[in-house]
């Protein structure tokens, strides 16, 4: 036997309001009772009176019968009006009782937290989304997912219990990260999938957002993936987006801080510049800016910023102490406040302790691989007076596994032959915790056991570029390419052809093979194209390649020539200079990260575990364990939703207080929306962008019913309006 | 004609007390413009002599007299005129009609026009009579020319109460037998009867040579139904009520008023009747000096 199911399910969201329906009644009780009142009058002319309504009395009952019908059914119309008729779905069995599955998606990207009114739009999605459970009918289960990056399903599980269901709500805090739509879809799409094997056949999936255009746009809703998804699920769930945007929204917002050097030293200013960026459509004028170090206000300054600009603010400040310190901008407040502070953690050393291996000591003075280098990392150390900001040790080649790697913060390594595979692991924990490697090659270089122990042959990969032959040609001179300078290596030397890059003398070098899809960049090259210098981001540290050598030790048998004079050159102390500053960025990287990348650190392998403390920026305190390794031992901290500072207490053995700054992504600050009708097709939207609008009604699929009623009144109106004084006046 | 207007105006007539002292405002308050009385007649037996006074017939002055004595004199005779008005009033229950507007009733109205015509017409030493009728004749006072006799018929009029129902067809086909001496007819009536029967009567008038005025008296009210809420309108000679929204039947009523009006005045001129519609809140002289100076021309 076939049923066939309904095509529309009728009902209203405000059923109370029903009740006015008996306010119908008022016209035909005003109808009656003015029938009982009336005046009288004595009339004489009585018999034309009595002649009129006997030729009249049908039009007038007539007349009366409409304007009353028209009466009632105004009263009828608002009501109903009032009272948000909606149609369940068309086209769709759909069948009115049964349960229905609420899946509420709350958009959880820190443009949310913008607060025009009282209450910000994360507020007003949470009031919605408990109002939504409000009006639900009896045994409706529900569930939320928190569109955040990634998305996060606090309950997955049909819930089926409303107190409960909305203490999580109540409970939930606005993250300060982005929103993925795609992996939100994903997410919905799993949870309207198990509902379904639980029966609940009616999906309807609420998402509550600004419609951020970061979010929302076409380059992020309008892909093939995403349109797929969507198609797919629009067969199982009614989609409804409730729009909580406000069409224009003025924000000024911090988007970066940095140092102005890779690494910072008690002996030197350090030029800390921040950039502010005005995402509104009116130009902000006199904005204050404010510098704290460690909470302490040090400095200020004030910017003017027009639309869509970005103005740059810069404060010079020497930290007096090393150790963690913890830098912090703040800007004048605005409506949306999350994004009017950045943090930058800034480990202070006493000095950068570089360590430079020498590979071919020499028997006087500056004849060692390493001795010019180490003249160039301290060019002040005949100075006793001053203090360098680079301390530089060297050590021979056998010395090296005698070392803690941990200590030192860059490695350099000149005209070192070999080696073996303790130090090369030696060298991966170094990269792992963020240092930095740099290799000047020589005479004493064997190239296969460079290859076979640093270019990952034997797992281990500490070289950006593998080893090829020597090139070399009688007399030939070889020149730098500084490839447009591109490189930030070489970036400092655009404009200074005094230095004498460009003029710098090479005779011989190898060779260096870059992987072909790897990440290695070639920040100089020569003349002929070969690489001169390359360099990789490897684990959280840096290693560089040198092709040729940094002394005057290695000397080509058939010429007597040296395989470079660069040493004695100009450019050599600013080239070894930005060579240690690329080498150990990945230091000040390491303690810097946006919202929702991992916090964590590899230390040097230790037995026992320590413990680690993590102090969140809201002051809860969590515990991590830390990963053992042969070589490193990491510990990593995931939960980053929240943009300020983490504290780390790394106990005994290590016993180190750390500060780690988390950021916002300021994608998120340009709170540009897109229109509701640039949404796929398959959304249903709402307007609630006033957010003052505490009682406003339910929300259901926009079913359009509610304003065809409200037409429907106004047509009325005049109809009436019309009628009464067609019947009453025009024709008279 | 304009010299004391404001005694002319209903409201302030209706403040006056006594129809005499009405009658007088309203004809002396006109007269006195008019320069020839609308009515003469003449006689053979010399009575005395009066002094001229304007708006006197020249035809009358003695001119023996003017050659003796340098004055004008007017020859009076003993049956002074031929002419003879008889005023027909209706007193029926309709002519008490009143609305808000109105500052008299249509009976009220349509005394202060008779009494005026009755003062004017024994000032010009004619004869009046007087009729009052509702479903029958209430009472007939002959025609006299006595100047005394003015006392009677206001007398008379001041006492009618009006009641019944109008019969307009029947009275006017009986006085029509009784009214003897051929004369002018004045009638002041709502007319608010069966048309053709009041019609017929008419022509019966006309069949006995008198000339008819038809002073048709109505209330503005009546006129321009201008009632907005719901009303129960009380029907006056034993008609029923009629409880109505009177927005919604203004237009047919209107309708139906303007077909009775243009009935009685389509059936007055084919009796060659004089038709003259009064309204109450209508000033009395210009409704008499409109109708006196219109009769004034067609008789030049």
């Amino acid at each position: 036997m076939f049923t066939a199911a309904p095509l529309l399910a009728f009902g209203f969201a405000n059923l109370l309001m029903l009740g006015w329906l008996a306010a119908a009644a008022a016209p035909i009780l005003i109808h009656l009772w003015n029938k009982r009142r009336y005046r009288e009058v004595s009339w004489a002319a009585i018999e034309y009176l009595l002649a009129a309504m006997r030729k009249n009395s049908r039009r007038m009952r007539i007349e009366q019968l409409l304007l009353l019908i028209v009466r009632t059914a105004i009263i009828v119309l608002l009501v109903l009006a009032v009272s948000q008729p909606y149609l369940e779905k068309l086209g769709l069995p759909f069948t009115p009782g049964q349960r229905t599955l609420k899946l509420l998606v709350i958009d959880g990207s820190y443009s949310m937290g913008y607060k025009p009114t009282d209450k910000s739009r994360f507020d007003r999605a949470k009031e919605l989304a408990e109002q939504i459970v409000d009006d639900s009918a009896e045994g409706d289960a529900f569930a939320l997912v928190l569109m955040d990056s990634p998305p996060e399903v606090i309950v997955g599980q049909p819930a089926v219990e409303p107190a409960g269901f909305i203490e999580e709500i109540d409970n939930l805090r606005l993250p300060h990260g982005g929103a993925d739509l795609s992996a939100t879809l994903a997410q919905v799409e799993r949870i309207a999938q198990a509902a379904e094997s639980e029966g609940l056949t009616q999906v309807e999936a609420y998402f509550l957002t600004d419609l951020g255009r970061n979010t929302w746009g076409a380059d992020t809703s309008g892909t093939a993936a995403v349109r797929q998804r969507l198609e797919r699920l629009a067969q199982r769930a009614s989609l409804v987006v409730v729009d909580l945007g406000q069409p224009s929204a003025e924000n000024l917002a911090i988007t970066g801080l940095a140092t102005g050097e890779p690494f910072v030293t008690t002996t030197r200013d350090v030029a800390l510049s921040a950039q502010v960026r005005n995402f509104g459509s009116q130009p902000q004028t006199h904005k204050l800016v404010e510098l704290l170090v460690d909470g302490r206000r040090i400095k200020e300054s004030y910017v003017d910023v027009a639309p869509g600009q970005q103005a740059q603010v810069t404060f010079n400040h020497r930290f007096d102490s090393p150790g963690d310190h913890v830098v912090e901008l703040k800007l004048d407040s605005d409506l949306l406040v999350v994004d009017n502070h950045r943090w930058l953690s800034v480990p202070v050393k006493e000095h950068l302790r570089v360590l430079c291996v020498n590979g071919k000591p020499g028997t006087t003075p500056m004849t060692g691989a390493a001795d010019y280098l180490a003249l160039a990392l301290n060019p002040t150390s005949g100075d006793a007076q001053a203090t360098g900001a680079i301390a530089p040790e060297v050590i021979s080649e056998s010395a090296l596994v005698e070392r803690d790697l941990s200590q030192y913060d860059c490695v350099f390594f000149c005209n070192v032959a070999q080696f073996t595979a303790s130090e090369a692991r030696l060298l991966e924990g170094l990269l792992a915790r963020g240092g930095g490697l740099v290799f000047f090659l020589g005479d004493q270089v064997l190239a296969d056991r460079y290859n076979r122990e640093l270019t990952g042959e034997q797992q281990l990969r500490i070289l950006p570029a593998k080893l090829g032959p020597i090139i070399r040609e009688a007399q030939y001179q070889y020149r730098f390419d500084p490839l447009n300078y591109r490189h930030p290596l070489v970036n400092v030397f655009q404009g200074r052809e005094q230095s004498g890059l460009l003029t710098t003398p090479v005779y011989t070098y190898f060779k260096l093979e870059l992987p072909p899809e790897g990440k290695a960049r070639v920040a100089l090259a020569f003349e002929g194209g070969d690489p001169a210098i390359v360099e990789e981001q490897i684990g959280r540290g840096r290693s560089i390649l040198v092709a040729t050598e940094c002394s005057l030790s290695s000397i080509d048998p058939a010429t007597k020539n040296p395989w470079t004079t660069m040493p004695a050159w100009p450019s050599f102390v600013p080239l070894v200079q930005e060579l240690v500053s690329l080498a150990v960025r990945g230091q000040l990287a390491e303690r810097n990260v946006e919202v929702g990348q991992p916090l964590g650190e590899s230390l040097s392998a230790m037995s026992s575990r320590p413990t680690i403390a993590i102090t969140t920026p809201g002051g809860n305190r969590e515990e991590v364990r830390m990963t053992l390794a042969p070589t490193s031992s990491r510990w990593t901290f995931a939960d980053t939703r929240e943009s300020g500072v983490y504290g780390v207490e790394l106990g005994t053995p290590v016993d180190r207080k750390q500060a780690f700054a988390v950021n916002v992504n300021t994608a998120e600050s340009d709170l540009a929306k897109i229109a509701p009708e640039e949404l796929p097709r398959e959304f249903t939207t709402h307007q609630k962008s006033d957010l003052d609008d505490a009682d406003s009604p339910a929300i259901v699929k926009r079913s359009g019913l509610h304003k065809t009623l409200l037409y429907g009144v106004l047509g009325l109106l005049l109809t009436e309006t019309f009628l009464a004084w067609w019947f009453g006046n025009a024709r008279r | 004609m304009d010299a004391n207007p404001k005694y002319l105006d209903p409201q302030t007539l209706a403040k006056l007390q006594g129809l005499e002292l009405r009658a007088r405002s309203i004809v002396e308050g006109y007269v006195s413009g008019v320069h020839r009385s609308p009515y003469h007649g003449f006689s053979i037996e010399f009575a005395e002599h009066r002094e001229y006074s304007p708006g006197d017939d020249l035809r009358y002055v003695d001119w023996k007299v003017f050659g003796k004595s340098d004055k004008f004199y007017l020859k009076q005779y003993e049956e002074e005129t031929n002419l003879v008005v008889y005023l027909v009033l209706d007193t029926s229950e309709s002519m008490r009609y009143k609305s808000d507007d109105a500052a008299l009733s249509k009976l009220e109205y349509a005394q202060c026009i008779a009494a005026s015509l009755a003062y004017l017409v024994l000032q010009q030493q004619d004869s009046v009579g007087l009729v009052t009728f509702d479903s029958e004749v209430r009472s007939l006072v002959r025609p006299s020319s006595n100047p005394s006799h003015l006392k009677q018929l206001l007398h008379v009029m001041e006492t009618s109460e009006p009641h019944r129902k109008t019969r307009t067809g029947p009275i006017f086909h009986d006085l029509a037998e009784r009214l003897k001496r051929r004369g002018l007819v004045v009638i002041l009536s709502d007319l608010f009867d069966d048309v053709g029967t009041m019609l017929a009567g008419l022509k019966h008038f006309r069949h006995r040579r008198h000339d008819i005025v038809m002073f048709h008296v109505l209330d503005p009210a009546e006129l321009d139904f201008p009632f907005k809420q719901t009303t129960l309108f009380k029907g006056l000679e034993q008609l029923p009520d009629v409880l109505t929204d009177p927005r919604s039947l203004r237009q047919a009523y209107l309708e139906e008023f303007g077909k009775f009006l243009n009935s009685v005045r389509k059936g007055c001129r084919d009796q060659r009747a004089d038709y003259l519609q009064l309204r109450t809140d209508q000033s009395l002289d210009v409704a008499l000096s409109s109708y006196v100076a219109a009769r004034m021309a067609r008789m030049a």
